[in-house]
């Protein structure tokens, strides 16, 4: 399949589903003020999946998988609303979260790079850690963000995302290190006899992970307004699922942001347009196929087109 | 003469040696001390407490600790031939459903016990059959159906019950049967199987050649396609069983929230047991007095006073250090296995 499959692929979803999602077709006028608030509310719902689809991009590449980030983002959030908005929450809950963030991430690479535990058994498994760790902080209650609001709304979250993603993309693109987590995602063993420190690479990775769920916990809570304990379940899935329909495959050694992106809108347009029919049950269940139908096109058929290249932002 | 005449204790001791390696023996003797002192513990505890009796936390036991019990034994087959199967407690919800919505359509207590069963034992065959048709890493084809068995749950129910409330009340007694009543007799009864198929079955051989070279079972002349399928076909009887109990001993089935993280404690009970989670080694025994002392020290956390939220941390921690400690063991053969 060529690149611009998934462009297109996009383009049908929305014009699918964009009627179902509020945006009427009355006249021009209305349809363009409609278009213009949906797709606010798209990016805003986009941006806190765009900042991890980043870093889940790379955390594939090395051929791994990090399934814990929907709690470690939960927990940072959790964490994060013990403080009072305002001074202390910039000058304490931000140092706080982001000590908490480097420590879950660090956790997570010491697992895999470390005890070399398989990725995916010991990210299930900090999954549900992390989870009872919100539930200790929390406990039943509903705690408001202290994060300013408008980190959460399109003004906030969307540029911020970009320049994540955009500076981060460039940087990478250009990096020895991207051609150095790529080989060790290809061939570790490979990578390890070329004098690659294959160890410090996925520290550096699952690292890097952490400190993006501290950003995309600010934007989702100032988003959401409260937390719980139970906050953002499943939000691993939808991320895991964007960067593989974008065309990076499980097994690592290549992968690209871009197709990242439009994964990520793929499935920001599905989930506003279950939204808008009154089908979000249903989101679980095309979430699982999603990932299931995109492993196999891209292990049998290079469904992207990504064949070992990485494509700056 | 006791080489040409063994007695028939000797050899079936002989039978299970043959197949256990020295570290999975150390383990299982661990783990069976390690019960003991849990017990002990509790025992201790429930003297000292007048409002808590030993004998009420022995009834309660087979009823809680057969579900995970009997998945893991499914799992440990497929484990043993390389793969694994995470979507196990979604499949239990769906089966759930399945027999909830039965229920709420008047059908006879049989007919929703075997229309569970069928259900959870059919997705497993599903998992196993996608896995060798599509050629993916199974954890990744299992990772989609852990969601999409739970949406299917969902879906399924609001399909059939209108209105759904978001959870099936099952009042009547008498679907309580398996869960209630004859916990106990079915978890013994499968673990005497389990033990005797371990020793004398070809079958757990198989898988566990399957697991260490796929490549060699098929120079053999084994059917790989039919070994790794019949792991999941197995297995799918395991967990039709672990339904039955789980399902009928819930008084409420709510698709979208129960048995979130049943599927790590299951994981848990198998590589706590032995099983090498890359496949190749383990023991059904190892596994049941995993899942035992997985209980048990949740017991435990419960009478040594900690609150109820720090449950979740610290079994996912206690299954997490139980996994390092696995892979560590394992990390120089892995690294051999590497540079072949």
């Amino acid at each position: 399949m060529k690149q611009w499959t998934l462009p297109i692929l996009l383009t049908i979803e929305m014009i699918v589903l964009v009627p179902y999602s509020g945006v009427r077709f009355e006249s021009p006028s209305i349809f363009l003020t409609d278009f213009g608030f949906y797709l606010s509310d798209l990016c805003a719902t986009a941006a806190p999946l765009l900042i991890l689809s980043f870093g889940m991009t790379l955390v594939l590449m090395t051929a791994g998988i990090d399934l814990s980030i929907g709690s470690m983002v939960a927990l940072i959030a959790c964490i994060l609303s013990l403080f009072d908005p305002g001074l202390s929450f910039w000058m304490l809950g931000i140092p706080c979260g982001f000590l908490l963030a480097i420590g879950l991430g660090w956790f997570n690479g010491w697992l895999i790079a470390g005890l070399d535990i398989p990725p995916i058994i010991a990210t299930l498994g900090t999954l549900f850690f992390y989870r009872g760790l919100c539930e200790v902080v929390i406990g039943g209650r509903e705690n408001i963000s202290p994060a300013p609001v408008w980190l959460g709304d399109v003004y906030g979250s969307v540029p911020l995302a970009m320049t994540l993603t955009g500076l981060g993309g460039w940087y990478f693109y250009q990096s020895r290190w991207r051609r150095e987590i790529q080989m060790l995602g290809g061939n570790r063993i490979a990578a390890r006899y070329a004098g690659i420190p294959v160890q410090r690479r996925i520290y550096e990775t699952y690292l890097l992970m952490g400190i993006l769920a501290l950003v995309a916990a600010l934007c989702a809570s100032a988003r959401d307004g409260s937390v719980k304990a139970s906050w953002q379940t499943g939000l691993e899935l939808q991320v895991i699922v964007a960067v593989i329909l974008g065309g990076t495959p499980v097994h690592g050694g290549s992968g690209t942001i871009r197709g990242s992106l439009i994964g990520v809108f793929i499935i920001s347009v599905l989930e506003l347009g279950l939204m808008g029919l009154g089908k979000s049950e249903l989101k679980p269940l095309l979430l699982g196929f999603l990932l299931v139908t995109g492993v196999a096109l891209n292990t049998h058929f290079q469904f992207s087109g990504s064949e070992g290249a990485t494509h700056k932002e | 003469m006791n080489e040409t005449n063994p007695s028939i204790p000797d050899t079936i001791w002989q039978h299970w040696n043959r197949r256990l390696s020295p570290l999975l023996r150390q383990r299982m003797t661990l783990l069976f001390i390690g019960n003991l002192i849990l017990v002990g513990f509790i025992f201790y505890h429930t003297q000292q407490h007048e409002k808590a009796s030993f004998l009420d936390e022995l009834s309660r036991f087979s009823a809680n600790v057969a579900p995970v019990t009997l998945a893991a034994i499914g799992l440990t087959g497929i484990i043993y031939a390389g793969s694994i199967d995470i979507s196990v407690g979604s499949i239990i919800v769906v089966a759930g459903t399945v027999l909830g919505i039965f229920y709420e359509y008047q059908a006879s207590a049989l007919v929703c016990f075997a229309a569970c069963f069928i259900t959870a034992w059919s997705l497993s065959v599903l998992n196993g059959y996608l896995i060798r048709l599509l050629r993916l890493p199974a954890i990744i084809i299992t990772l989609g159906g852990l969601a999409f068995y739970r949406g299917l749950a969902l879906f399924l129910a609001q399909l059939s019950l209108q209105p759904f409330s978001g959870q099936i009340s099952i009042q009547q007694e008498i679907y309580h049967t398996p869960g209630k009543q004859y916990a106990s007799l079915i978890l013994i009864t499968v673990t005497i199987t389990v033990i005797l198929w371990e020793i004398f079955g070809k079958t757990p051989r198989y898988w566990l050649a399957f697991g260490c070279s796929e490549n060699a079972c098929r120079l053999r002349g084994v059917s790989t396609g039919v070994t790794q399928l019949s792991t999941f076909f197995v297995g799918g009887l395991f967990l039709g069983l672990a339904s039955l109990v789980e399902i009928t001993n819930r008084m409420t089935i709510e698709p979208a929230r129960m048995l979130t993280g049943f599927e790590l404690d299951v994981i848990g009970a198998v590589v706590l047991g032995g099983t090498n989670i890359f496949g190749g080694e383990g023991s059904f025994v190892g596994t049941i007095l995993g899942s035992f002392f997985l209980y048990w020290s949740g017991q435990a956390i419960f009478y040594l006073g900690i609150s109820e939220y720090w449950r979740t941390a610290i079994q996912g921690a206690i299954i997490l250090a139980v996994i390092g400690f696995d892979c560590i063991i394992h990390k120089k053969q892995k690294q051999l296995d590497e540079l072949r």
